[in-house]
């Protein structure tokens, strides 16, 4: 259980460490903290929490609400359903919807739409694409386009592999046939740098940046000393890469570092929660490290040497220490709260690398309960995104019109408007600049995958032209330039042939329902009369070339925030 | 004990614990304050920098992208066994000596102040770059601006026709977008990379201009439709992007340097970061407040010696030339120019002829306007393992850079309710290098 204790607190990093300070002079600002004490009892305590076999939607809204009311915060009604359409296509499918799928969507009674239209897309070979992508950007965020690495994303998601064995299949790296083979990727594309191997699989699969503890213990964080830096580092400090590119790891090493003090200390083998693993590699005489070594030395020379494999592997030990990890489950928790953030636009700890007691989540109960399903459920993260898309808070609206404050951020008492990822953004662009009858019907499953496919291709060039959005993304006056000035936006989303949206307006001859076409093809939903009017306006004054007209009026809208954000 | 910064500090976090009372007292109420932090509400004091933004104080940031080393520019140490082959050559200013691969700005020193006693601890290049880019650690719960974001707001005219803050690359490596943070995208720089023009800045012939400024309105009439119930700083960035599209296009001349005369592009050189520096003169002479030219990749692990030689002699060059061509047009007077990296390197010379990365101990310079020529502040022992005389922070050099161009260091953002001074607390300008 968490007992929640609020107060402003003097928190003075130069302070915490007075031999080694971060900057001489440097006086702290006044930061509020919330801090967690925990008690004796675990946080994902089975009688506290809201029992197991609640649907993973009911416990959410459960925790939701709680919060809500006992703040007595107002919330938003739900989000109209065109643009309850477009926001789960777009989550679940990282695409906007076709014009044959919101035809499907609007001729399912109005109550079961929302659970027919998130079972539907789950089971699109979309999904796994998008999973896929998204996955791709979140693990190699910083060396994109790895295209053995995206194959193997791909199978995976395709075969709705387990978070775990994905985690083992990227952690332990072992060779193997196939698109396996790419899950070494992440290792390989950090494998030069111990500091990148050790940050960012703490960041990325444990919810957890130890960087700052590297030089001295950790200014703001009490749980973290340079420990457990160092501690995480010793489970890569033996991983190398041989000559044939096979992931590996040497029998000895030992991690030494300088503590604040000056004294050189010994690393061990602890993991985040201060769990310590005991190095078990025998004892070997001299002559057979030397051996080793040798083979070794042999192994990332030549391309026709095998590597010696130790009994003890501590990438192996690492994976495991993470997935037995009950206390704090950080392995648990951190996918939660990913795939939270991803869809409700920020997480329920925030910063998403910063799950530590100095800054615990916005609903604690929720985080334990989702993670603590999460595992019981194998770790399935389709059955978590299916919930999360189904729960209240997701089809809140995003429009907040009142004249009072607005609720805040942690209570998701309003959708948050977010910025699609670049690939979101180069699906849809695809989408939307093709005629809306060219579309496959909803139920040619294999027509489907085969667009996707060829989808996917295309957005490939389009991709590199956007920004993947960050937490405090802001759009770049590259991205406006882009869209205003790029010989590819008019030659080829504006393309008035027949397969392009401008080809089919322009066979349009009732002005309105041109501009109901457009609306409905570039931002999912129906023009309100106000639009409409002021858009026919448009098309009908100084009209000497239509099909330029109608191609300007197109590009207001492909240009426009309605169409750039998930709202 | 009573240091009057401390004294000040307490004080100060006095007051806002009472301002700070209405906090509810529930987890949520605190993330809904986090939130709020994300966007500033209250930039007052425009008034402030008035009078600075009609002088049209600037600053041109060369961004030694890696690292370089400090024992092959600013402070070398010949004989030490840490000093490496090169020797040290004096300069234009009496007893100052910098290493002999910077020959050119030796001549040049009148104009620049050196500070060789730099310690700022973190010596990864993320973190290192960071901290030099916006003058304190990384701090989770506060996206603070970098130092171009900060001169842009201050130095930039809102009717500008030219952009607040341009960065130029020479390297894909070490690329480094630069945040503009809690300031908003208003002050994110214009980047460039392969080209030296930025893309997309000319019209589409097949686009007239009637027709690109017309769907522009009406696309505005569509977006703050969209926009006007959302509070969201991502939507409003989308929003400014597109209002300055127009004035930006015609700022498209100033990136080419075509339009220089041959003998003053000869005088730059072929090298793209003597070209870029030309257009950073160009920029600065323009109007704009701050551009940052990185030249990269400095990360001298293996083969220190070879590598200095080759960037230093670019360096020193460009470096040269910038400074003598803004004198020559009296810029230099208005224009501050910057040359740091995110840390030095290490004394220690590695198995592979390398230096590591090193932030206890390394140097940077200033030149032109507000500074005091000819100096060379601080000191390190004999090896260049430690300072011993003179050790400034990241953030006093930021107190220094903003008191040099007569922004006062200690002015605060209001970043939500928590005021956030422009340079780090406890910063204190380095006087001895101020004019």
């Amino acid at each position: 259980m968490i007992f929640m204790a609020v107060g402003p607190f003097l928190i003075c990093p130069a302070n915490s460490h007075s031999g080694v300070m971060l900057m001489t002079r440097r006086i702290c600002s006044v930061l509020i903290y919330v801090v967690a004490l925990r008690s004796p009892a675990s946080p994902a305590d089975e009688n506290i929490l809201l029992p197991a076999d609640t649907s993973v939607q009911d416990a959410i809204d459960h925790y939701v609400q709680k919060a809500i009311a006992e703040n007595g915060v107002p919330a938003v009604g739900q989000a109209p359903d065109e643009a309850v359409l477009r926001r789960t296509t777009l989550d679940l499918s990282g695409r906007i919807p076709t014009q044959p799928e919101r035809e499907w969507y609007e001729q399912i009674p109005p109550s079961e739409r929302r659970e027919q239209l998130v079972d539907r897309l789950l089971n699109l070979p979309d999904t796994a694409f998008h999973l896929a992508n998204d996955l791709d950007s979140h693990l190699l965020r910083n060396s994109p386009y790895n295209g053995e690495f995206r194959e193997y994303l791909l199978w995976a998601t395709k075969q709705k592999r387990s978070w775990d064995q994905m985690f083992r299949d990227m952690l332990l790296a072992k060779p193997a046939e196939g698109p396996l083979q790419g899950a070494t990727q992440f290792l390989r594309t950090r494998i030069r740098e111990v500091d990148d191997l050790t940050n960012d699989t703490a960041i990325l699969f444990l919810g957890i940046n130890v960087s700052c503890a590297k030089c001295h213990d950790h200014p703001l964080v009490e749980d973290w000393k340079q420990d457990h830096f160092y501690g995480m580092q010793t489970f890569f400090s033996r991983t190398y890469q041989t000559k044939k590119n096979v992931v590996a790891e040497k029998f000895f090493d030992e991690v030494k570092f300088k503590t604040t003090g000056g004294d050189d200390k010994l690393a061990s083998f602890m993991f985040l929660t201060g769990d310590v693993v005991t190095d078990a590699t025998p004892d070997f005489s001299d002559e057979a490290r030397k051996e080793l070594d040798e083979k070794i030395r042999k192994a990332e020379r030549d391309d026709d040497s095998e590597a010696p494999v130790p009994e003890f592997s501590p990438r192996l030990q690492l994976v495991d220490i993470a997935l037995q990890d009950d206390s704090d489950a950080f392995f648990a928790k951190n996918i939660v709260n990913r795939v939270w953030a991803r869809m409700l636009g920020s997480g329920l700890v925030n910063p998403l690398d910063q799950m530590h007691s100095g800054n615990p989540p916005s609903h604690p109960e929720l985080l334990d309960w989702l993670a603590r399903d999460l595992k019981q459920h194998g770790y399935d993260l389709h059955r978590l995104i299916r919930g999360v898309a189904l729960c209240t808070a997701y089809a809140r609206d995003s429009e907040w019109s009142s004249a009072a404050e607005p609720p805040g951020e942690g209570y998701f008492a309003i959708a948050r408007t977010r910025a699609l990822t670049a690939r979101q953004l180069a699906l849809s662009l695809q989408i939307a600049a093709t005629s809306p009858g060219k579309w496959p019907d909803v139920a040619a499953c294999d027509e489907w995958t085969k667009m996707r496919e060829s989808l996917e291709k295309q957005a490939n060039g389009w991709v590199r032209e956007f920004e993947q959005p960050n937490e405090n993304f802001q759009v770049a006056v590259d991205e406006a330039l882009f869209f205003s000035n790029n010989a590819r936006v008019y030659d080829d989303v504006l393309r008035d042939s027949g397969d392009r949206l401008i080809g089919h307006l322009k066979t349009v001859d009732d002005d309105a329902q041109l501009v109901t076409d457009l609306w409905r093809a570039v931002l999912s939903r129906t023009p309100d009369d106000e639009e409409r009017n002021a858009a026919v306006a448009w098309l009908q004054r100084d009209n000497e070339d239509p099909v330029e007209k109608i191609r300007q009026l197109s590009w207001t809208l492909l240009a426009g925030p309605e169409f750039r954000f998930n709202h | 004990m009573s240091d009057p910064a401390e004294v000040e500090h307490r004080r100060r976090a006095k007051r806002d614990l009472s301002r700070r009372g209405f906090l509810t007292t529930t987890a949520a109420g605190t993330t809904a304050m986090a939130a709020d932090m994300g966007q500033i509400n209250a930039l007052q004091s425009e008034a402030v920098t008035k009078q600075l933004k009609q002088q049209g104080t600037r600053v041109i940031l060369l961004w030694l992208a890696g690292g370089a080393s400090q024992f092959e520019t600013w402070d070398p140490k010949p004989g030490a066994k840490t000093g490496g082959p090169f020797q040290a050559i004096p300069t234009s200013a009496n007893g100052v000596h910098i290493s002999e691969l910077l020959p050119e700005l030796a001549q040049r020193m009148q104009h620049t102040a050196i500070i060789r006693s730099l310690n700022t601890k973190i010596a990864d290049h993320g973190g290192g770059a960071s901290l030099m880019e916006t003058g304190r650690v990384r701090d989770p719960g506060l996206d603070f601006p970098d130092l171009g974001a900060v001169v842009a707001r201050e130095l930039g005219r809102l009717n500008s026709s030219v952009p607040d803050y341009v960065s130029l690359y020479t390297s894909t490596e070490g690329r480094r977008k630069g945040t503009s943070g809690v300031l908003g995208a208003r002050y994110a720089p214009m980047f460039l990379s392969d080209n030296m023009i930025p893309l997309n800045l000319a019209q589409l012939e097949s686009v007239t201009t009637v027709d690109h400024k017309d769907r522009a309105a009406l696309r505005d009439v569509f977006a703050k439709k969209f926009s006007k119930n959302r509070n969201s700083a991502a939507v409003d960035s989308h929003m400014s992007a597109y209002q300055r599209v127009r004035g930006l296009m015609a700022s498209e001349q100033l990136f080419n340097v075509e339009n220089e005369p041959a003998e003053v592009r000869a005088r730059y050189g072929p090298t793209q970061f003597g070209e870029q520096c030309l257009i950073a003169r160009r920029l600065v002479e323009a109007g704009v407040p701050f551009v940052k030219v990185a030249r990269a990749w400095w990360d001298s692990h293996g083969q220190n010696f070879e590598t200095h030689q080759e960037l230093c002699a670019d360096l020193d060059h460009s470096m040269s030339v910038l400074l003598d061509d803004l004198s020559e047009r009296g810029l230099l007077e208005n224009t501050l120019v910057l040359t740091l990296g995110e840390f030095g390197r290490t004394p220690r010379i590695n198995a592979s002829l390398g230096r590591d990365h090193f932030a206890n101990a390394w140097s940077c310079s200033l030149s032109g306007h507000g500074i005091r020529g000819g100096v060379a502040y601080g000191k390190t022992d004999p090896e260049g393992n430690t300072v011993v005389d003179g050790e400034a922070s990241s953030a006093d050099l930021f107190a220094t850079v903003l008191q040099a161009l007569g922004i006062d260091h200690e002015h605060e953002y209001m970043v939500g309710s928590r005021p956030i001074p422009m340079a780090d607390f406890g910063a204190s300008p380095i006087s001895d290098v101020l004019a």
